[in-house]
């Protein structure tokens, strides 16, 4: 059930949200891909498109389209002993900025945020900057956040890239 | 090396093994753009990508930039990607629809067959050049020809057409289109894009390796052996792995090798394919027997090969659909595209499925590709060293037979394909002319 008062306050107050933001962008860098994973809602999702405005994951190619199911699996095999891509792993680092908060609906207690980020990862002598302008589609539950989805449009989406193993 | 020798070329590919400078010469990379990217059929695109007069794309046929477009006579052209006047690339994007290709450079305009439309200020050129000399149009590529929707083209005058090219190869293909219930695949389904740091042939030599997948995917096996589901709705996929060898149904795997042309495929498991018992598969099954009835539905269904890679540039997988094409850009470099395959009239739903599947599987960030762009990284930078001059094609070689055709075949985690592959390198890099 969407909650009121305080939690429908949330969903205006830009601090709340950028903590939130922050907060999941550092549970990649440090790894903690289960917590990231909890963060979605159960119908939760997260797509990468390779495509400028492409409008829908379905029928086309995306970098990545997860939902909770294949998270879980993307997420046991990078912790697989044997997981030669990320042997030695990535490390990453991310920095979030230009929050602001798109579109509010206090009746599903739900939200769009739009961000920016820009994240370096670096593995074997080559560091690479991705960046992109982001978009998460917040809910409030209780007193926390659960994202429904989240949408990265990388500036250089339809380049030809070398393996990724961390999200955006 | 003199590479103008060709005794000097034969002796870097022995039947069981391949000398590490065939990965790491950028002076036999340079041979190998002219001599197999020159000559062969090679790959360039698909006609589901160019629907409608003036729709293009760019490709690349070796090193050299084309584009491929269907003029307004409904006919599929190729053509170098280079203004006839100072060179400039007239096409600047991968894909698109244009009435005119413009040089952005002097503005001269071609039309989308490569002829030349039209040369700005015209009368500044003298009367001894004639704007009318058909060698004013963008180069066409010398020979075109299409297969069931895939376009090649060779750079050689002449040469085998591409049905005798592409030889039993050519039933990969038609596997692929027959399972479209309108026997038509469509690659308009978006392109996954990747690079890695590693010569051409580490790709063309990887998919029809059944040897590696336990061991470069092993991160994607999970209890008892099975990768995970490839398929909408599957919960576990292949059984891969059985206590850290390959499974043993593995071994009844059919490989196959053309001798001629270097083509090969890696047969599928011998085990009947379980229709899915769902209603977007069962929709697929009735379209499918409503045009070929039920005896020729269940043969289409009927897995046969799995991995097939089109010597030099081109692979089709049957389990996630795709097409793959290789781009060689220097010794140790390569970029690759994947393209999803839809089958023309099936369900909308099961297109969608094998598209998001393909996500998971090969997308730059995907499951399992990215381990094996890791494991061409290390070969690449391994064979650098000088422990051992060569590199080991040698598994199964002692069990190589020829078939009818006199093509070879094997079974199981053998080396046979890229023999085929290494044979077939030589006879074009060696060939006269």
């Amino acid at each position: 059930m969407p909650d009121t008062g305080a939690g429908q306050n949330a969903l205006t107050d830009r601090r709340l949200i950028e903590v939130f933001l922050i907060h999941e962008a550092t549970l990649l860098d440090e790894r903690r891909f289960e917590e990231w994973r909890d963060l979605f809602d159960e119908d939760g999702y997260y797509w990468v498109p390779l495509r400028p405005d492409q409008a829908s994951p379905d029928g086309e190619a995306s970098l990545f389209y997860d939902d909770k199911a294949i998270m879980k699996t993307r997420f046991e095999r990078l912790r697989h002993p044997r997981v030669h891509s990320q042997t030695p792993p990535h490390r990453t680092c991310h920095v979030v900025g230009n929050i602001a908060i798109d579109e509010v609906d206090l009746a599903r207690a739900e939200c769009t945020v739009k961000s920016t980020m820009i994240m370096a990862d670096y593995r074997l002598k080559v560091q690479r900057v991705f960046a992109g302008r982001v978009r998460h589609r917040l809910r409030r539950r209780a007193d926390a956040f659960r994202i429904a989805w989240k949408r990265v449009d990388l500036v250089n989406c339809d380049d030809t890239f070398e393996l990724i193993a961390v999200p955006f | 090396m003199n590479l103008g020798d060709t005794a000097e070329i034969r002796s870097l590919m022995r039947p069981d093994r391949v000398h590490r400078s065939v990965y790491l010469d950028p002076k036999i990379f340079e041979l190998e753009m002219r001599n197999v990217f020159g000559r062969a059929w090679v790959y360039v695109g698909h006609e589901s990508l160019v629907p409608r007069p003036g729709d293009y794309v760019t490709a690349r046929i070796g090193s050299q930039p084309v584009v491929l477009s269907r003029h307004t006579d409904g006919r599929i052209y190729v053509f170098y990607n280079s203004c006839s006047h100072r060179g400039a690339v007239v096409c600047n994007e991968e894909k698109g629809s244009t009435k005119l290709f413009r040089c952005p450079y002097h503005g001269w305009t071609y039309a989308t067959n490569g002829d030349l439309d039209a040369v700005s200020m015209p009368r500044g050129y003298g009367e001894s050049f004639d704007l009318k000399d058909p060698a004013l149009g963008l180069g066409r590529v010398a020979r075109v020809s299409v297969y069931r929707g895939f376009v090649f083209a060779s750079q050689a005058q002449s040469g085998p057409d591409l049905e005798a090219w592409l030889g039993p190869a050519r039933e990969s293909i038609d596997e692929m289109c027959d399972r479209a219930p309108e026997g038509e695949v469509d690659l308009g389904g978006g392109v996954h894009k990747y690079l890695f740091r590693g010569n051409w042939k580490l790709q063309l030599e990887n998919v029809i390796d059944m040897y590696h997948v336990p061991f470069s995917h092993e991160s994607t096996i999970g209890a008892g052996g099975r990768q995970f589901g490839r398929r909408p709705g599957e919960s576990a996929g292949s059984a891969i792995s059985d206590r850290g060898a390959a499974a043993a149904k593995w071994e009844q795997r059919t490989a196959w090798g053309a001798r001629d042309f270097g083509h090969s495929y890696a047969g599928h498991q011998p085990v009947a394919e379980q229709i899915p018992d769902d209603p977007v598969f069962k929709a697929y099954v009735a379209a499918l027997e409503a045009r070929h009835g039920r005896e020729r539905t269940l043969e289409i269904l009927r897995p046969r090969r799995h991995n097939t890679a089109f010597f030099p540039n081109m692979t089709l997988q049957a389990l996630n659909h795709h097409v793959r094409v290789i781009i060689p850009v220097a010794v140790d470099r390569t970029e690759i595209r994947v393209y999803p395959v839809k089958l023309k009239g099936a369900p909308e739903e099961l297109n969608r499925g094998f598209v998001r599947q393909l996500n998971i599987t090969h997308s730059a960030a995907s499951l399992i590709q990215t381990d094996d762009l890791e494991c061409f990284r290390r070969c690449q930078e391994g064979i650098e060293a000088q422990g051992s001059e060569w590199v080991w094609f040698a598994r199964g070689i002692d069990t190589d037979r020829p078939d009818e055709r006199g093509d070879l075949v094997n079974n199981g985690t053998v080396e046979t394909q890229q023999r085929a592959q290494h044979a077939a390198w030589v006879r074009l890099m060696c060939a006269a002319g």
